[in-house]
């Protein structure tokens, strides 16, 4: 793997804690990362962005160890370190509009140091061919759709080809198509690097992570495999023709029969979980106070 | 019709000419001959074809870079005149307080200033320039007010010289505007009053902002700033006020630079 010989690990964290006034966003966080794609998955206000944003060194936890690349970055020369090898995408990325697609990447890559004039324009050419900007490079971006810009702040995480990719919803407000594109291009990153993405998308996870994390009121409530979420429904899956006012939760289908999550009455005809069933029995469970 | 001349380039001098290593008056001289002799290009082609292909590719990449840079506005192509380096001058351009509308903004706001101190009293236009800076930092840095404010954060270049450099370059452009404006105000020497107060006021906010972010700590100060003036009125432009301004930017500039890594981090629930 990229990251340095003797690291294999990108992330060790634990008991992060993060208060904003007396409300504690993330509550005792224990989290290791290594390379490959990893999914964070969670409901609203579950402290998502906040966990990625002590990953990505803007935030500073309150209490907790924390080690990004073998780096502390609560220390200044930790901070810089994992900086200059870190590729980062916010939840909600700004852009100044009157630059061109091809204008803002090159400043992002000023920022992160590439200041030969040669050198930065190939990078900056580099990542916006790798998420298919080719023909947009003069385009300003208030001129560019939702998707586009997107594509354009995924661009400039890419700069500098970082060891780790920390990326907040990056597939929101991209139509299938994209996503799919997108999919395949995390894929390629994850063979070398650690990306940890978070999302609501529970395909994107089943696609292409090799890891899931389920945070929630701040904490972490599950961290395996795709399959291993997933199989905690195993068995708690079924279908009927009717409602069912027990379960955890219960939808009816486009084949007009009902899908419950939760335990099963006896003889009910049970289907294979999948992670979106995982994640709800967690989810549910935890806020339902439940074992 | 163009002839052809009567001499040709040296075999040396073309492959030389197409690995790059020519120089001076030689490689000016080889550039006219071949801007007018189709015999001597036509054996050039067979140069560069023989010549390091890397060569080749580069020369297509750097061809190809250029046509990617668009023309850059007024601002950014003003500080490349001025000898500002390209980087610089990129990071410089994203800065809402050196955009040419603003800059007209504050130099009409000045031209108005000036006006009403040469009819009433000159202390209008030393109370009112120094806060004009003040407005320009307030808006060129900090969570809510910078759109890539997050990115920058967290790239290795430090934010605290990403901020000085939009503040010198703000205040340097304001600077001269505002002396400008001053030539308009018939006060003699005096009024200059207003660089010192303005370069304390900038510093101070700057030292107020990673805790209060940069709107809030720009009011507060322009707030103290005016209630000052209402207190000492004259006071504060005579030769003992200005040393006393002197003193206070020269302090908060010290403690700002002891504070730097302040701006490493965001105190923010709401970075954006």
């Amino acid at each position: 793997m990229s990251i340095d010989a003797g690291i294999d690990v990108a992330v060790r964290a634990d008991g992060l804690v993060l208060r904003y006034g007396r409300k504690a966003a993330l509550d005792g966080v224990t989290l290791t990362l290594g390379t490959g794609v990893t999914g964070l998955l969670g409901p609203n206000g579950a402290g998502k962005t906040t966990l990625l944003r002590i990953l990505a060194t803007a935030l500073n936890p309150d209490a907790g160890s924390l080690r990004v690349l073998g780096h502390d970055p609560r220390t200044a020369p930790g901070r810089l370190a994992v900086r200059r090898r870190l590729g980062y995408l916010p939840q909600d990325p700004g852009f100044h509009p009157g630059f061109t697609a091809f204008e803002f990447v090159d400043y992002v890559a000023i920022l992160k140091e590439l200041t030969h004039r040669g050198d930065r324009h190939a990078e900056v050419r580099r990542v916006l061919s790798a998420v298919g900007l080719d023909d947009q490079r003069r385009t300003r971006i208030r001129a560019l759709s939702g998707g586009m810009r997107q594509r354009v702040a995924l661009a400039t995480a890419l700069v500098g080809d970082p060891d780790l990719l920390i990326l907040d919803e990056p597939t929101v407000g991209l139509d299938p198509q994209q996503r799919m594109r997108f999919r395949e291009l995390f894929a390629d990153l994850g063979e070398e690097r650690a990306v940890l993405l978070s999302t609501h998308q529970t395909e994107d996870v089943m696609s292409l992570c090799r890891q899931v994390v389920v945070i929630d009121q701040g904490t972490v409530r599950f961290s395996g495999t795709p399959a291993d979420l997933a199989a905690l429904a195993a068995g708690r899956v079924w279908t009927s023709a009717t409602r069912e006012p027990g379960a955890l939760a219960s939808w009816r289908t486009g084949t007009g029969l009902h899908r419950h999550v939760g335990d099963p009455p006896h003889g009910a005809e049970l289907l294979p979980p999948t992670i979106e069933d995982g994640y709800l029995m967690l989810v549910d469970l935890s806020s339902g106070g439940a074992p | 019709m163009r002839r052809s001349p009567a001499w040709h380039l040296q075999d040396s001098d073309l492959h030389a000419y197409a690995g790059g290593g020519l120089a001076g008056p030689l490689l000016w001289s080889v550039e006219a001959h071949l801007g007018a002799c189709a015999s001597c290009r036509d054996r050039l082609h067979g140069c560069v074809a023989q010549a390091d292909p890397q060569l080749v590719e580069d020369g297509w990449a750097r061809l190809d870079a250029s046509l990617d840079a668009a023309v850059p506005g007024p601002v950014e192509r003003l500080l490349l005149l001025l000898g500002v380096p390209d980087h610089t001058a990129r990071l410089l351009a994203a800065t809402p307080a050196l955009r040419l509308s603003w800059l007209v903004a504050v130099a009409l706001t000045l031209a108005m200033t000036a006006t009403i101190a040469r009819l009433a009293d000159p202390i209008v236009f030393l109370a009112a320039a120094p806060l004009l800076p003040l407005i320009g930092v307030a808006v060129s840095f900090g969570p809510g007010i910078d759109p890539t404010y997050e990115m920058a954060l967290v790239a290795p270049m430090q934010s605290f010289r990403l901020l000085l450099l939009r503040c010198v370059t703000v205040v340097s452009a304001n600077t001269v505007l505002c002396a400008l404006a001053s030539l308009a105000v018939d006060a003699g020497l005096a009024a200059a009053g207003w660089f010192l107060p303005s370069l304390a006021l900038t510093v101070l906010t700057l030292l107020l902002a990673p805790r209060f972010g940069t709107v809030i700590a720009a009011c507060a100060v322009g707030v103290g700033w005016a209630c000052l003036v209402a207190a000492l009125t004259g006071a504060l432009f005579t030769t003992a006020g200005q040393s006393g301004t002197a003193l206070a930017a020269v302090l908060a500039a010290a403690v700002l630079a002891r504070r730097a890594s302040a701006f490493d981090t965001s105190r923010f629930r709401r970075i954006r």
